[in-house]
């Protein structure tokens, strides 16, 4: 049997942005493949975990943190834009390249925005070729 | 706390390339508290040597071991099992706690992951500051407590010199001149006066200039 | 062995004449030609020239060499020397060499951090400061010793000079830095260049209170302005300089072509003003590049001619 490649995609979400992102899996743009981590707050993203994920065959990493302002643990969420911000430069290093990884600010529950950033990211990862280091 | 940075990637895969086996060996005390090699920093750099090696085609067999210091036998010794199945050790340790490894374990070559810099201060969140260069002979109760070796460029001992600029040094407009934190401190102090008496050239005898140094302390030894 | 001897510069300051010396930097290479050019430049317009030390940290001809070329044209040579680049051992011992070659002054200074010049990777040594070394050349003089204790051959008779900085900060610690220079042994002051005369009086008033004016012979640092850009840069980019901003006005002011005139101008007003200041005993003009305007300078502030050496 032919395996038939399709992206995977890695996403890193705080339970106050959404506590349940099933509904992203199904997509108008093709199959893909979501794992999804829930975290009690988007800071939680230590360095190690985003870079893991790239070893268990993440095509691209994704995080989601409230609003900025809006964090319920106040700073959380600029916590986890500096890590994101460290592991991109990582990964632009190694040569993997950083826009592999990206954080976005999604308001609470909004399912629609939280799609439109899953379609973006697949984009990217067509543009980018899948993960060299799967 | 002793402090450093961690090497960069690309010089780090460098030194490492050679080897099929790698122990990343971390330290829990100085290079953990400046972010350059404690538990956090081995996982973090072991994952990434993994995906820049794979993303090459090569493989590399890391482990990963963070031990309380590379200072003290005690504490060492725990290292001993994970060494001997390895064929590199990368030590995130200080110079000290890398070469404290090497001697030990002769046999297997043990490679820096990191640059050690100074001895120094976590000086507010995310910033680190040279303290103190270890001359032998603190004179810091002359100072107000702000020490001319370490911290002005030229170890002036009658500074300051003529590029003080508003209170900061000439080869930086970031750092503090030192004579002036000198003279300021001492005048809050009421010590200005420890500036009229003229300081004569330091005695490098007890620095590092007199050669490599050692402590011992004999009621100590058994 | 010649006999001690004073300097020039010294007979001239004891003689209670108001003294003239001026600078040049040796050349990137070995030509001793470039120095005598520059000599003949500033013959008669000065009781002394200063040789700087690998100024800006940029590797030059060394300051003994380039003092025994203008000493062998029949001019007196100030030897600069930094403690950036040597320790005491090597600094005593160019001293003394210093001296066996004729050399009679010496101005003591730090030096420019190396981080400025062109091997910024360069270690520096600072083993000691600039009133380590006063006081160095100081015990040479008077004790004949060494830094050790070493009774010494023969020792130099140098006339010891240090810099002062009246528009640096702190100002109010400046005069004490400077009492200290003198008690370390300082026979002659060059202060940095001045344009902001009212911070110079002051620092001179300070000076003077404390009685630092009879013990030391100041010499005022001049520095003619070419442009309204050298003013400018002088103001924003060099440490330790007060260009206040009615000059820099001037220079813009003036019409194309003629900010030179301004420049020596604004140079031999200041001048003027500093002869009226009690207590400075002189000036020290650093033309740097720029050695042709000496003599005109010397000549248009009626300092011409100089003392006739004995």
């Amino acid at each position: 049997m032919i395996k038939i490649y399709k992206p995977q995609i890695t996403l890193f979400h705080c339970i106050n942005a959404f506590d349940n992102c099933a509904p992203l899996t199904v997509s108008s743009v093709g199959a893909f493949e979501l794992k999804m981590v829930k975290m009690a707050c988007s800071s939680m993203v230590k360095d190690v975990f985003l870079l893991r994920a790239f070893e268990a065959g993440a095509d691209a990493v994704a995080v989601f943190v409230c609003p900025e302002g809006q964090c319920r643990y106040v700073e959380g969420n600029i916590r986890a834009k500096k890590r994101v911000n460290f592991i991109r430069n990582l990964l632009d290093e190694i040569g993997l390249g950083g826009r592999r990884l990206s954080l976005h600010n999604v308001e609470c529950g909004d399912i629609e925005a939280a799609g439109r950033i899953l379609q973006q990211v697949l984009s990217d990862i067509n543009d980018m070729g899948p993960n060299p280091a799967k | 706390m002793i402090v450093g940075k961690q090497k960069s990637i690309a010089e780090i895969r460098e030194i490492v390339s050679p080897y099929k086996k790698l122990l990343v060996l971390g330290c829990g005390t100085c290079v953990k508290t400046c972010f350059a090699g404690g538990e956090d920093e081995v996982a973090t750099l072991s994952s990434a040597l993994r995906l820049s090696f794979k993303k090459d085609g090569r493989s590399i067999y890391i482990e990963e071991l963070t031990v309380e210091r590379q200072c003290e036998d005690e504490f060492i010794r725990e290292a001993a099992v994970a060494i001997s199945k390895n064929t590199a050790v990368l030590s995130l340790a200080c110079g000290a706690g890398v070469q404290a490894i090497a001697r030990r374990f002769a046999n297997v070559p043990v490679l820096p992951g990191v640059n050690t810099t100074f001895i120094g201060v976590l000086e507010k969140q995310g910033l680190f500051t040279e303290e103190c260069l270890g001359c032998g002979d603190c004179q810091l109760a002359v100072f107000g407590g702000v020490c001319p070796v370490s911290r002005c460029a030229k170890k002036l001992q009658n500074g300051p010199c003529g590029g003080s600029r508003s209170g900061k040094c000439e080869i930086n407009p970031e750092t503090d001149c030192a004579w002036q934190q000198i003279i300021n401190r001492l005048t809050a102090l009421g010590q200005l006066d420890n500036l009229r008496k003229y300081n004569p050239p330091k005695d490098w005898r007890t620095s590092h200039a007199g050669g490599p140094r050692k402590l011992v302390r004999e009621d100590h030894v058994i | 062995m010649k006999p001690e001897s004073l300097s020039n510069l010294q007979r001239v300051l004891s003689d209670g004449k108001f003294a003239v010396t001026a600078e040049c930097g040796p050349p990137r290479g070995t030509d001793p030609e470039i120095i005598r050019r520059k000599g003949e430049l500033l013959r008669e317009h000065a009781d002394a020239v200063n040789v700087t030390d690998n100024q800006t940290a940029i590797v030059r001809m060394s300051s003994i060499a380039a003092c025994v070329h203008l000493s062998a044209m029949g001019l007196e040579p100030v030897m600069q020397m930094v403690t950036r680049d040597r320790n005491r051992i090597a600094l005593q011992s160019d001293i003394l060499g210093a001296y066996s070659l004729g050399i009679r002054n010496i101005l003591c200074l730090s030096g420019d951090h190396q981080t400025f010049g062109s091997q910024p990777d360069a270690m520096n040594v600072f083993d000691i400061d600039s009133v380590n070394l006063v006081h160095m050349v100081k015990v040479m003089k008077t004790d004949g010793k060494d830094m050790s204790g070493f009774d010494l051959i023969s020792s130099p008779k140098m006339f010891i000079g240090a810099a002062a900085n009246p528009f640096a900060d702190p100002f109010e610690y400046r005069v004490v830095r400077l009492a200290k220079k003198i008690d370390a042994g300082a026979d002659f002051i060059q202060t940095q260049c001045v344009y902001n005369l009212e911070r110079f009086k002051e620092w001179m008033r300070l000076a003077r209170e404390e009685g630092l004016t009879e013990k030391v012979h100041i010499l005022a640092g001049i520095t003619p302005l070419k442009s309204e850009g050298m003013a400018k840069y002088m103001a924003k980019k060099v440490a330790g300089m007060d260009v206040p901003e009615s000059v820099i006005k001037r220079m813009g002011g003036a019409p194309k072509g003629k900010a030179a005139e301004e420049g020596l101008d604004i140079c031999l007003e200041t001048i003027a003003a500093l002869r009226e200041i009690k207590g400075v005993h002189g000036i020290h003009i650093m033309a740097i590049e720029w050695e042709e305007t000496v003599g005109r300078i010397v000549e248009a502030a009626g300092l011409s001619p100089r003392p006739q050496a004995a």
